[in-house]
């Protein structure tokens, strides 16, 4: 493929949602009406064939003439495709845009861009009567361009950029309904919890600016031997560029305690949450940790935060969603959970230098494939909610099995993916990382401390298990009831609806079998810059983990079933018994509460504080700062009297002020 | 050389020039057999002439693009780089001002309104073109001839006869000093043709440093600043645009400053012995008077457009705040190091035409032939009445605030860097003064916007009849846009017109 076909592709990636958001921005409202999904579908499916050219074609064929082996994983390696747009060249001033584009690059932007796609498909008939159907799909269009930018982005400034643009679109999709004060004000809190994360990822860009002069990837991050000149020169600052880089992670990827913003966004529309749990909001923390892993290599005490980090968040969302009652609410929590088992995994370097590649694949592998079955998860319970009258409570509703035969068997696999039932996507991931934290474990140095997290990540999977298949037995098993806003016949979901569901669900049942047994997930992503890859004969199953993992999924969804279906008063029996646990784990841990005495309340009386002193002393240098050119426009005014003689007298007076300057300038 | 070669070389390098001005010729003529004695027309003539109009452009850029480039001056014209982008901006917002004039002539004088503006761009081309000082006048009286009947054709109401009035003695004021000064320089170095002047000054048979060529300086620098509406010169720009149709006030905007500049670059480098102005930067008094008419122009400019009720006025002070932006770039001429300060001005004033052109496209598409728009409060409620015309006009009143996204912003900040990357003290005081001043202006620009999207409307909204205007406003909206994602191309360009 030649030069140019190669540069097209990869600029028509994000360049397609980019025109579709204001083709459909401009147009929608008047023009496109009901059909503005056009430009979205069209959009998002030319950049997912663009997206998969890329994977399968471009990137291989750049690394298939004869590889040096010294040369892979090095950034200057055969597997990039770059490509700069030359901005602004004006003197000194040189700003260009540049993509870059290598294996981490492609495996985001397929996931992305082909769950986008099903999603928008999906949108189009769920949201088919709402009045903001336009700018849904400008607002979808414009979320995927900004994420697509932001995994293309060659430099932490235009990471940067887009890190905030796919906040904002975040923003407007949670708080899409904003008549209702609940998305209004989820929106509001998804924005200002990612602040706090944004506050760190800008610091530690302006750390990497001051120590290493560059923002570029390439500088920064493909020679080990400068971030290690760096740490001698500066000890610590390795260290605190990673800490601050993650806490821009735990805000985007909701990990503890910046968590609380992610079951709230599920106010926006169904279609949307898919969107941010799987592909275009939530996997950006992940996707950062795993792209700056050269740095983070060189700081243990980050990666053993970052695991430790992950462990908490998965551990306690894992425990709150075993009581909740809304259906979304449950599927929000199990990702902050999973998100948690991928940050496990990529904190397991710190154990030992050969871990590191292992551990960056688990962790990117469980994001790929969890979106897949997440984004199905949702647009499962999404068309729950659809055939609901907009009921979500799971104690409004049973037994859906029959009247809702579609969304049941995809619901079914994309549980029993999440859940790990063997051969499904979601086991091959969990199983990966189980497998990453059980070898870091053995490691000398770290061996305790990966020991408890890697009890606290088996625990958690058999809660998984559990909770996922107590949301599927409570919504499709049982004695079959609907709300009184469903109607009499809750209608089964659209053909529109169902395709993208069906295209999940398979996707959710092999492709962990596809590309995860086979390694073909792992020596494609390990050609990315900074990892080592693994050589092949070190890569083996891991039949004991696996066995373990297989035998904990089957116990949570037996006690799920024996809890739900064959003897459902145990679970009353145990709430009321262990009362004040239940309501902990009901009161999601009271975090929010926690929270608000502990910053937001003190952080209130500061504004206010701040207010009297804005509003009394500020506003008053302000203000008559800004009447001083309206004071001053009144002298010059004078002048302007209408009069032709007087102006012409003017001219003359400035004529003859500019000769005598002349005359007595030298 | 015989002198029949010469003539026909000459010609050759003014192509598009013969093809603009052979249309006028007809216009001109042929306009009168078609208007009866009451000065009545066939209706929709005006539609014709506009398209004959587009037509001599489309012919005459056709031409521009294939004209040989030569660096070297040629008896009375020069083709060099600079005429190729002056040219360039000529025939392009040529043809935005046809689109704007489409439907604001009467059917009867739109014959005469369209040769008029082809006229007034020739003007502008060869005083890019001219070799020569009185070859520089005779451009510079074919811009303004034309622009007075242009101004005082259509309906006779007082305010326009009082602006026509008003704009043509002023005009002619100001052509007398351009005219004494260039007489001085004539006197000084015993020739008019620009190549052989700096030949002749380069040499140091010119004494530069003579007071009467100074005084010469001064005096083609404040004639000059008539058509640049630069302080104290500007006096006529707020009471013209405000009584003349928006269409002249959009030509009026742009324009004269394209000659006016056009016309100090090519004389300023001249009168130090440069044929080029790639290593030109103004000296000692020269620069003196540029750094203080910057300063003074952008000052009054936007402190005068604060108060302003009527929207043509304010767009008058705007565009005299806007010469001052200019300047600036002209203050700082060609500095060794850093930004080019005249590419940063060619630059502007490209991006300032798109932006400006636009602004008066779209207020002509916004009121009728009827009902034109006068005072801002008649923009209250615009985005409610007409969303797409009160959506591109505010792309054009941000790009004129100079903020992101829009070729604005790149266009003051290229202007800036040039002035503070220069490195002396003056050179760094013109920079502030542009950074205030952008802040000044973005209290009224800011105001536009609200106006349109937060009051209420006072009156009803009638269907808009200028469907031309509203494409080149359009057109224009967009083109704003590019420019922010693209600028590269034109700054090439810009920095290529300095050989």
């Amino acid at each position: 493929m030649s030069e140019e076909i190669q540069q097209l592709v990869l600029w028509l990636i994000p360049v397609a949602p980019l025109a579709s958001a204001v083709i459909t921005a401009l147009l929608g409202p008047k023009l496109l009406r009901y059909k503005s999904h056009l430009p979205c579908w069209s959009a998002l499916a030319v950049s997912f064939v663009c997206s998969l050219i890329l994977l399968l074609k471009i990137l291989p064929s750049m690394g298939s003439a004869a590889v040096d082996p010294s040369e892979v994983g090095t950034f200057a390696g055969p597997q990039v495709l770059v490509s700069g747009y030359e901005w602004l060249n004006v003197g000194d001033l040189h700003a260009n845009i540049e993509l870059r584009a290598d294996s981490i690059t492609a495996i985001m932007l397929t996931m992305v861009t082909g769950v986008s796609l099903l999603v928008s498909i999906f949108g189009s008939g769920y949201m088919s009567h709402d009045p903001g159907y336009p700018r849904f799909f400008a607002a979808v269009s414009m979320f995927v361009f900004s994420m697509c930018m932001l995994v293309l982005s060659g430099s932490f400034a235009l990471l940067f950029v887009f890190w905030e643009a796919v906040g904002l679109c975040s923003y407007l999709l949670i708080g899409f309904w904003y008549q209702k004060p609940a998305a209004a004000a989820a929106a509001k809190k998804a924005f200002v919890v990612n602040r706090i994360g944004d506050f760190g990822l800008i610091m530690g860009i302006f750390l990497i600016w001051t120590n290493f002069g560059s923002l570029d990837f390439v500088t920064v991050l493909s020679d080990s031997a400068r971030i290690a000149a760096v740490e001698v020169k500066n000890p610590g600052v390795i260290q605190l560029i990673c800490f601050c880089l993650f806490l821009g992670a735990m805000g985007k990827s909701a990990q503890f305690p910046l968590q609380v913003w992610l079951p709230d966004a599920m106010e926006g529309p169904t279609p949307v949450s898919a969107l941010i749990h799987a592909a275009t909001m939530v996997t950006a923390g992940v996707y950062l940790v795993a792209r700056c892993t050269p740095l983070f290599v060189m700081a243990p005490n980050a990666q053993l935060a970052v695991s430790a980090i992950g462990a908490a968040t998965a551990a306690i969302a894992a425990l709150t969603a075993l009581t909740q009652m809304d259906l979304k609410r449950v599927l929000a929590y199990s990702t902050v959970s999973q998100l948690g088992f991928m940050f496990m995994a990529l904190g397991c370097g710190a154990a030992s230098a050969e871990l590191v590649t292992p551990a960056v694949t688990a962790g990117m592998f469980h994001l790929f494939t969890h979106a897949f079955f997440k984004a199905l998860l949702f647009l499962a319970a999404g068309s729950v909610m659809h055939a609901m009258g907009d009921v979500i409570d799971m104690r409004r509703f049973s037994g859906l099995k029959h009247a809702l035969p579609i969304t049941h068997w995809t619901f079914l696999v994309g549980a029993a993916a999440l859940a790990g039932v063997p051969l499904l996507a979601g086991f091959w991931s969990k199983d990966d990382i189980l497998a990453v934290l059980s070898e870091a474990s053995h490691s000398k140095e770290h061996g305790l401390f990966f020991g408890v997290i890697w009890a606290v990540a088996t625990g958690t999977a058999f809660l998984t298990a559990f909770y996922t298949f107590r949301a599927y037995f409570m919504t499709f098993c049982g004695p079959e009831k609907f709300p009184a806003e469903a109607g009499h016949h809750p209608h089964e979901a659209t053909p529109i609806m169902a395709w993208p569901l069906r295209i999940l669900a398979v996707c959710a049942a092999l492709i962990g079998l596809a590309v995860g047994p086979t390694h073909l997930f792992a020596n494609y992503l390990q050609k990315t810059m900074g990892l080592t890859p693994v050589p092949p004969d070190s890569q083996h199953l891991h039949w004991d983990v696996m066995a373990l993992s297989s035998v904990v999924a089957i116990a949570g969804i037996g006690l799920a079933w024996m809890f739900y279906v064959a003897s459902p008063k145990i679970p009353g029996a145990i709430a009321s018994a262990m009362k004040p646990l239940y309501l902990i784990s009901q009161g999601k841990f009271f975090l929010d509460e926690i929270l608000k005495a502990l910053v937001v309340l003190p952080l209130v009386g500061i504004a206010k504080l701040a207010t009297v002193f804005d509003r009394g002393v500020i506003d008053c240098i302000v203000d008559s700062i800004g009447a001083i050119p309206k004071a001053l426009s009144s002298i010059p005014r004078q002048f302007h009297t209408g009069v032709v003689s007087s102006y012409a007298g003017f001219m003359w007076a400035g004529v003859v002020a500019a000769v005598v300057l002349v005359l007595t300038m030298f | 050389m015989p002198a029949y070669d010469a003539i026909n070389q000459a010609a050759g390098l003014i192509i598009p020039e013969i093809i603009l001005l052979a249309t006028v010729c007809i216009m001109f003529l042929a306009s009168p057999f078609l208007v009866s004695e009451t000065g009545k027309a066939a209706p929709g003539l005006r539609h014709r002439w506009g398209t004959l109009s587009l037509l001599a452009l489309a012919a005459a850029g056709f031409a521009w693009l294939k004209s040989p480039i030569s660096d070297t001056g040629l008896g009375p014209f020069q083709a060099d780089q600079f005429v190729w982008f002056v040219r360039g901006l000529s025939i392009v917002f040529g043809m935005l001002l046809t689109m704007i004039l489409w439907d604001q002539v009467e059917d009867g004088i739109a014959a005469e309104a369209n040769a008029c503006l082809l006229a007034i761009l020739c003007g502008v081309n060869f005083v890019a073109l001219s070799n020569d000082l009185v070859g520089i006048f005779l451009g510079l009286e074919l811009v303004s001839i034309p622009t007075y009947i242009l101004l005082n054709l259509g309906r006779h109401d007082w305010m326009r006869q009082e602006a026509t009035i008003k704009y043509f003695l002023l005009s002619i004021f100001s052509s007398a000093i351009v005219l004494f000064g260039l007489s001085w320089i004539f006197g000084l170095a015993g020739t008019t043709n620009l190549t052989v002047i700096a030949a002749r000054t380069a040499e140091g048979k010119v004494a530069i440093d003579h007071g009467m060529f100074r005084v010469a300086l001064a005096m083609i620098i404040g004639g000059l600043s008539f058509r640049l509406t630069a302080v104290p010169f500007h006096f006529y720009a707020p009471d013209v645009f405000q009584g003349v149709s928006p269409s002249s006030a959009a030509m009026l905007s742009f324009i004269p400053k394209v000659v006016g500049f056009a016309a100090l670059l090519r004389l300023l480098p001249v009168c130090v012995g440069l044929t080029g102005f790639v290593n030109w930067m103004p000296e000692g008094a020269v620069r003196g008077i540029l750094t203080v008419i910057a300063v003074l122009t952008m000052v009054i400019g936007n402190l005068l457009a604060l108060r302003q009720s009527s929207l043509l006025r304010l767009l008058a002070y705007s565009s005299i705040a806007h010469a001052g932006y200019m300047l600036v770039g002209l203050a700082v001429g060609n500095a060794s190091q850093g930004t080019s300060g005249v590419a940063s001005l060619l630059f502007y004033l490209s991006v300032y035409g798109v932006m400006t052109i636009g602004l008066f496209a779209l207020i002509t598409a916004a009121g009728n032939a009827g009902r034109p728009i006068r005072a801002i409060a008649d923009l209250s409620g615009l985005s409610r009445t007409k969303p797409a015309i009160a959506l591109m006009m505010t792309v054009c009143v941000v790009g004129l605030s100079g903020l992101p996204p829009t070729g604005g912003f790149l266009a003051k900040l290229n202007l800036f860097l040039a002035a503070w990357s220069e490195g002396s003290q003056d050179g760094r005081i013109l920079a502030v003064t542009l950074a205030i001043n952008a802040v000044i202006a973005a209290t009224y620009y800011l105001r536009l916007i609200s106006v349109m999207y937060f009051e209420e409307s006072t009156t009803v909204s009638e269907p808009s009849d200028q469907n031309a205007a509203w494409v080149a406003g359009c057109l224009c909206a967009v083109a704003t846009l590019v420019l922010f994602v693209a600028p590269q191309w034109l700054w090439n360009a810009a920095a290529l017109a300095l050989n």
